[in-house]
């Protein structure tokens, strides 16, 4: 089958149950809201191709059940990401606590050069906010993370986290290419897929350290 | 109503995206019936589907000879029931159902004792994921049912739920048990669904118990059985599977929830539930593999990857033909009982442990040359020695002309060799100082570590 895109990024949402981590997903991938949504059991994806700098990427997104009962099943899924979006409902503190306690599966569970970002979800709902706009910003300086509030409702933000984080992957990635192919990185060869930047060929300083 | 146009939605825009491809869901209710939902006290009352205008005569023949055994309930025994249900059609009407239910899972009527008020439970430790997922559940519900009327059905969802997790503490609620709930609930009303849902919750051969444990992991076992039984039926099917490596979490909202969760059609999984109630506890597994097998055509033409796989797979069409597909499960359980599956499960078990243990230390042995990587200065130099010299072939050069290099620099500075003080701290401190000011700013606080790590080696 003929390849439509240039990169595919595996993405994931991560969150406390009830954050509207579907929701997100569903905004972005089908630009509708729906009041009635079901809970996600286990793990599901949708997909959408976006057009970053003249580019064709294609984006996997795999939702998460946000029960801690599904941990064991959805690390799983960690490994494979290039990129998480950790979501908390500004309407609901613990949501945001619990921040912590996901950027530490992320940690234990994900690839460390995976590339991370916090949405603080639902700010449409001003009255029962109980998390501050600050208080986010804060959480992510203290972890050197991207952070946006969002409204899957009110459709506020939720394209510009994921080209925010898309377009993260994609300069980190082509960093990378350059890096180990200064030459090859300019010739053309733009047909590249998740599992070969994983396959990368292993650094000069990993080969030295045999010697 | 809305939400199930949105569905529809859904599906379409999806298949224009080209990738991913769910059946569009059809308008596959009713949605003007609410005139049935007169009075909140008997939900049984609820319908979803008008009755068919063409009615099978074995189905009709069948509806009399259940309204014969209704009507003389103390000379039917078990097996009559469980044939009825079993059998072609199951139980056809909820009518029937609320009745017959009960006797497939031995309940009693001094058993369905009046539920306690929602504010007696709400202090349940886990009242909040309960209700978050019972407002979630709005898809099962009869479309068009009057506000209060759904709101008064969540609340005795609710309620449920939290009575059987009260009574047997040990059992943990799971996302997927409301599912169980609600249609237990729609069908029997509130009395006659606590103690139903208690004898499927708990107990020896309990179905949903596997499900309450304190990890998913029985879960994930118990689905494990559904691969052999499609690898003994359909091998190339198998083979697809395997080679894609999609897994079994496709199919794990259906077991959860006996399908509940997946279906549109209302009339389809009460239809499933009958069988259910009086199959083996594992049987799902078996009617899983059945529509695996059903749709083998669609996974050969589907591209040979997870994510495709899960996709299609997850979706289930609303024309399943649930009549044949569980006359399959059927046989595919008697020709394959769990007793003899357990080696393959277990091999199979064993090579995905295997398989993640691999995957584990790759990953760490990733990260670390990673964390190499970015903090070494060797990296930024790296990257200014020409391209020739980086091949694998070179490390015999580079080590000897760095060695021929020091041999010079000695031979001409022999103080640095013979004569120098405290030479192990001068010496790395100039990377280490170098190594701080390249560090990437997104970096975790593991840095630390990494350098340690990386001076060791």
């Amino acid at each position: 089958m003929a390849k439509t895109y240039d990169y595919l990024f595996k993405l994931l949402l991560i969150g406390d149950s009830g954050v509207g981590k579907t929701s997100i997903l569903f905004r972005f991938s089908e630009d509708a809201f729906n009041i009635s949504f079901i809970s996600t059991i286990g793990i599901d994806f949708k997909i959408r191709t976006i057009d970053l700098d003249g580019k064709k990427v294609k984006l996997q997104i795999w939702d998460t059940a946000g029960q801690e009962r599904f941990r064991t099943i959805t690390t799983a899924y960690y490994r494979g990401s290039m990129g998480i979006m950790l979501v908390y409902d500004v309407t609901n503190e613990k949501s945001f606590e619990n921040i912590k306690n996901w950027i530490r599966n992320i940690e234990e569970n994900a690839s460390a050069d995976v590339e991370k970002m916090i949405l603080g979800n639902k700010c449409d709902l001003e009255a029962k906010r109980q998390v501050s706009k600050e208080r986010g910003e804060q959480l992510a300086v203290e972890y050197q993370i991207k952070f946006i509030e969002t409204s899957a409702k009110d459709s506020l933000n939720v394209e510009s986290a994921f080209y925010t984080l898309a377009r993260d992957i994609k300069a980190k990635m082509e960093k990378k290419q350059e890096a180990s192919n200064p030459a090859g990185a300019r010739s053309g060869a733009h047909q590249i897929r998740a599992n070969e930047q994983q396959r990368k060929p292993t650094s000069w300083l990993s080969r030295c350290s045999l010697l | 109503m809305e939400s199930n146009k949105t569905d529809s939605d859904i599906g379409d825009k999806c298949n224009s995206n080209g990738d991913c491809s769910p059946t569009p869901n059809k308008q596959s209710f009713d949605i003007n019936n609410a005139k049935n939902i007169d009075d909140i006290s008997t939900p049984s009352e609820l319908k979803f589907d008008e009755e068919p205008d063409y009615e099978d005569p074995e189905v009709k023949e069948k509806k009399k000879e259940i309204e014969k055994c209704l009507e003389n309930l103390d000379w039917v025994n078990l097996e009559q029931w469980q044939d009825f249900a079993k059998g072609k059609a199951g139980l056809i009407s909820d009518d029937y159902r609320r009745k017959i239910w009960p006797l497939l899972v031995g309940v009693t009527q001094e058993e369905m004792t009046e539920p306690p008020s929602l504010d007696e439970l709400s202090t349940h430790i886990e009242y909040n994921q309960v209700v978050l997922d019972v407002n979630r559940s709005l898809k099962r519900f009869p479309p068009g049912i009057p506000y209060e009327q759904r709101v008064a059905l969540q609340d005795q969802l609710t309620v449920l739920i939290l009575r059987v997790i009260m009574k047997y503490p040990h059992l943990k609620y799971y996302q997927g048990y409301h599912d169980v709930a609600i249609t237990l609930l729609l069908v029997c009303g509130d009395r006659a669904s606590f103690p139903l849902l208690c004898r499927l919750s708990y107990g020896p051969g309990a179905p949903l118990a596997p499900f309450m444990q304190t990890t998913m992991q029985p879960t994930q076992h118990l689905l494990n059985y559904m691969l052999p039984v499609i690898s003994r039926a359909d091998r190339k099917l198998a083979e697809c599977l395997d080679k894609a490596q999609v897994g079994t979490m496709f199919a794990l909202p259906w077991y959860l929830t006996w399908f509940g969760h997946s279906l549109n059609k209302y009339t389809d999984v009460v239809r499933l539930y009958d069988y259910f109630l009086c199959a083996p506890p594992l049987f799902p597994v078996y009617v899983t593999a059945a529509i695996v097998l059903y749709r083998a055509d669609e996974v050969f033409n589907c591209e040979c990857d997870m994510a495709m796989l899960h996709c299609l797979l997850s979706r289930l069409p609303d024309d399943l033909p649930f009549e044949d597909i569980l006359v399959t499960a059927k046989r595919l359980y008697e020709d394959n009982d769990p007793t003899d599956l357990e080696a393959e499960v277990a091999a199979l078990e064993r090579r995905e442990e295997e398989q993640r243990r691999l995957d584990e230390e790759r990953l760490k042995r990733r990260q670390l040359a990673n964390r190499r990587n970015a903090s070494s200065v060797a990296a930024r130099l790296r990257r200014c020695v020409p391209a020739a010299l980086r091949g694998p072939w070179s490390r015999r050069a580079c080590l000897a002309t760095a060695t021929v290099l020091l041999g010079i620099y000695v031979y001409y500075r022999p103080d640095i060799l013979f004569n120098r003080t405290r030479p192990e701290r001068t010496a790395p401190s100039v990377p280490r100082a170098s190594q701080r000011a390249i560090r990437p700013p997104q970096m975790g606080p593991s840095r630390a570590d990494a350098d340690t790590e990386s001076r060791r080696t």
